[in-house]
């Protein structure tokens, strides 16, 4: 029973600090999208949405590394807590990964004339998000004791597409442009490009993080509730016989 | 200020995932809450039930 106090105790999921730097930190980094940062020649204003476009990609790919592994640590260790953690993080794989396709149509449509093209990366992209989401159709409906095996399958299929759609627009001749940073002599940013676009990361993975630890307490009270409504029918059962 | 709806709508639908999922993650969080005291009750008087 002490175990189970434990799940569903009171205290905040999110330290106040976490969360007050966090928002400050989004403030600042709108601060510089709209204005401090230069904008772009060709494109004009709607590439502002470069610096949450891609630091909404870096969320999603770090989360996908992040559940599968704690998806691959609870087959080890039979730890809930890391079956929880992986839950979180692949949730918001789904999110951020909206996010990131969402902002990236919408820049789409002005520049290309399109909304979607079927190009290598955003095939890969697609495929990502669509993993994600079928992961979160599958583990409800997979059975309780085969769900850790299930889940660390799509979870390694899903790490193995995010080395492909990174390297896509490098591999193939995409729509999508090809890459900003490291991606041959012609590639680059204006330092103040550059230095929004490495603090919209670092906001991202902070706001990231808050979501993950809030889901992670929502995951814990879903197994509590589950547990207890077992204990209840288990206690049934005694009634009865 | 070419394309600044798009620029709008943009942002709009980010923050709107955003805050969409927070929400609906403090709703489950209520209604979970809420599950667990009520299951916490019954089971208390099954146990007297079955003491008794």
């Amino acid at each position: 029973m002490d175990r189970m106090v434990q799940d569903f105790d009171d205290k905040p999921a999110l330290p106040l600090w976490l969360g007050v730097a966090a928002a400050l930190a989004m403030m600042v980094h709108l601060y510089l999208i709209f204005m401090w940062v230069p904008t772009e020649a060709t494109m004009g204003i709607v590439q502002r949405l470069f610096y949450f476009h891609v630091p909404a990609a870096v969320v999603q790919f770090t989360a996908c590394f992040v559940g599968g592994i704690a998806a691959i640590l609870y087959l080890v260790k039979r730890d809930y807590r890391y079956d929880d953690l992986s839950l979180a993080a692949n949730e918001t794989v789904v999110v951020f990964g909206m996010v990131n396709i969402g902002l990236g149509m919408l820049w789409a449509k002005p520049i290309w004339g399109i909304w979607w093209t079927w190009d290598a990366r955003l095939t890969s992209s697609f495929l990502l998000l669509f993993l994600y989401a079928a992961y979160l159709v599958i583990r409800p409906a997979a059975p309780v004791e085969h769900r850790g095996m299930v889940c660390a399958v799509v979870c390694i299929l899903g790490m193995a597409d995010v080395p492909l759609v990174y390297l896509s627009n490098r591999l193939f001749r995409t729509q999508h442009p090809s890459p900003v940073l490291g991606g041959g002599p012609d590639s680059g940013l204006a330092p103040k490009m550059l230095a929004t676009l490495f603090f919209g990361m670092f906001t991202m993975l902070l706001l990231w993080w808050c979501v993950l630890k809030v889901r992670r307490r929502v995951a814990r009270l879903e197994r509590a509730a589950a547990d207890l409504t077992r204990r209840a029918h288990e206690l049934d059962d005694l009634r009865r016989y | 200020m070419e394309n600044l709806s798009w620029l709008f709508w943009g942002y709009a639908v980010a923050w709107l995932l955003i805050f969409g999922y927070l929400f609906w993650i403090a709703q489950k969080e209520r209604t979970l809450r809420r599950k667990i005291a009520e299951l916490q009750e019954t089971i208390e008087d099954r146990w007297k039930q079955k003491k008794g």
